[in-house]
């Protein structure tokens, strides 16, 4: 029995082993490519760690591509779109939860059925609609179309359902107003949803690329995704190809090692954000 | 994890008085206003524009049914639905057993475990377009990592035959994590009791998985089916960076497509039509897998 147990938990940690190095080897080759220069990266020889170091190719890339803007433009962008939803969607959930008025249920199933509809939909119509306002290539057209998202309103909602009702009414018997009782008493209430939204618009907005890559045109609105995908992507069979998968591997680099940074240090709020989408069914 | 079961039924708390107040609407008019004229609107629109001949020169005429006729004498678009299907077909099952398998096995009580979940679910914090250079690189024909491992020079991305197997690694890689959560989340409610008295029973652990794991978690698997499937079928970014569709039609998607007719070749009537045709299919899908999940959970209960 205790034989079995051992060997079964050497099993379980060569699995585990297997499973981190297929996870995390491809990020740890992107990072030791970047710091190679270019006759050792283009070989069938394999060293993990480069025999000689060099910062050369994030050198090049960062003279040759506005990375930093992009990378800038990108936090904005989400940074902003995540205030804008926090706001609207704890407002409305709370309303959707909590009070009544008329066309409330229809209105929250129109608000879910457009998780059915695709993106490509409305691609063409809101395009048309920017360039209308003139506002193609701006923040404008990055930020306002994450404010209508369905999930935020959907997790506020479902959040303030499971709030006592006596808070409230205790509240109100002190002559507080809805929206005080919304912001200084429901409010302090939700940071775990809050959190959760926060996280899941962050990133889904961070990582936003069909949009994005049609209404950007200049560096000084386009934002980090698109900018990898026009710049530092590689087709096969491309003359340059051969000798820019060093640059490609800095900008990969450049581009990935923050979020992943970021993760590690709040793990437990990725996950648990995830794990409250996960709630949506 | 409880949050989503509510304590009070929908509204029932406070505003029990029928009398018309302005302060709910209140609440709800920013979102609505920004719902409306950036989702809803463009949504009808973009079907109105399908029925249209909109291009970027002249003037969009009203065409009736003639984007879909045409759709169905267009062999590059019977190619990206085939891919579409062909990806999500083999993408699916993978994603959404791999999870599985990993929520298990990262279930289990050994130190560590915390680690392999980080690393699991470190790819999906990547953005998508730094995952597709990434994987280019690795799937390189000559100094890519896989091949110099398998000893073969297999042409991942240059091949017609390879490319979308190509495209279909890396989504594995990248996404497998998100699926992961979900399913050890799910794993969270199934109450340890429950294998105990089973295991006094004589139960092995294949027979506790099909008869008390694998039934508890159906509503884990209902929604990580239907997210799945939903991403699998717009599948675009990686496919925009590793291959552009190609080579020839062999990894032309769906979403591809709609963005190559109406923002390449600005037929946004005909590119509207693509989408809309993706719409349907969801809908489809989701109805399918709806009922496929109602008549399992009777059957359960029978």
């Amino acid at each position: 029995m205790t034989i079995g147990k051992v060997v079964g938990g050497a099993l379980w940690y060569a699995l585990l082993i297997v499973v981190v190095v297929l996870a995390l080897g491809p990020v740890v080759w992107m990072v030791s490519t970047s710091l190679k220069p270019e006759v050792q990266i283009m070989t069938t020889e394999i060293h993990w760690i480069p025999q000689t170091f060099t910062l050369e190719n994030f050198q090049a890339v960062l003279a040759r591509h506005n990375i930093l803007r992009w990378t800038f433009n990108s936090l904005l962008v989400a940074s902003v779109a995540t205030l804008l939803v926090l706001i609207l969607d704890s407002l409305a959930g709370y309303a959707l939860a909590r009070m009544e008025f008329y066309g409330r249920d229809s209105l929250f199933i129109l608000i879910l059925s457009m998780l059915f509809v695709p993106l490509q939909i409305t691609v063409v119509p809101l395009f048309l609609l920017f360039s209308k306002m003139g506002l193609t290539d701006t923040y404008w057209a990055l930020i306002l179309p994450v404010g209508a998202n369905v999930t935020g309103v959907f997790l506020m909602r479902q959040f303030f359902l499971t709030i006592p009702g006596e808070l409230e009414d205790a509240a109100r018997v002190d002559g507080a107003n809805d929206f005080q009782i919304w912001w200084r008493v429901v409010m302090p209430l939700a940071k775990p949803a809050l959190t959760a939204v926060t996280i899941i618009t962050f990133l889904s907005t961070w990582n936003s690329f069909f949009w994005p890559l049609i209404v950007t045109r200049t560096d000084a609105v386009r934002t980090l995704p698109v900018g990898v995908a026009q710049f530092m992507s590689l087709r096969p069979g491309m003359a340059q190809a051969a000798q820019a998968f060093g640059q490609s591997m800095a900008g990969a680099t450049m581009a990935a090692l923050p979020p992943i940074i970021f993760f590690l240090l709040l793990q437990r709020y990725f996950i648990e954000g995830i794990s409250m989408t996960g709630m949506k069914g | 994890m409880r949050i989503l079961r509510p304590t009070t039924p929908a509204g029932a708390a406070i505003h029990k008085k029928p009398r018309f107040r302005l302060t709910p609407y209140l609440f709800v008019l920013p979102y609505l206003t920004i719902f409306v004229v950036f989702r809803l609107a463009p949504s009808i629109a973009g079907l109105g524009v399908s029925f249209t001949n909109w291009a970027a020169v002249g003037t969009p005429r009203w065409i009736g049914l003639k984007n879909y006729q045409a759709m169905v004498r267009d062999p590059r678009l019977h190619d990206a639905v085939r891919n579409t299907f062909v990806f999500t077909l083999i993408t699916v099952p993978l994603l959404v057993g791999l999870g599985l398998a990993l929520a298990i096995f990262l279930n289990q009580r050994h130190r560590g475990r915390g680690v392999g979940r980080v690393a699991i679910f470190t790819p999906y914090v990547i953005m998508s377009t730094v995952v597709g250079v990434l994987w280019t690189w690795m799937l390189d024909k000559d100094f890519g990592l896989i091949n110099v491992y398998l000893g073969h020079n297999i042409p991942w991305l240059v091949s017609q035959k390879y490319a979308l197997y190509a495209i279909v690694i890396t989504t594995v890689w990248w996404t497998v994590g998100y699926n992961m959560v979900l399913y050890l989340a799910g794993l969270q409610d199934v109450p340890a009791e429950l294998y105990e008295a089973a295991r006094i029973d004589g139960a092995n652990s294949w027979r506790l998985f099909r008869h008390i794991t694998l039934p508890l978690l159906a509503p884990t698997t209902f929604l990580v089916l239907m997210l799945t499937l939903i991403n699998s079928f717009q599948i675009f970014d990686l496919v925009f960076v590793m291959t552009s569709g190609g080579p020839g039609t062999s990894t032309l998607t769906l979403v591809q497509y709609v963005y190559t007719t109406a923002f390449q070749f600005r037929k946004f009537g005909y590119g509207s039509a693509v989408a809309v045709l993706l719409f349907a299919i969801l809908v489809v899908l989701a109805i399918i897998q709806t009922r496929v999940y109602r008549r399992g959970l009777k059957g359960a209960a029978e």
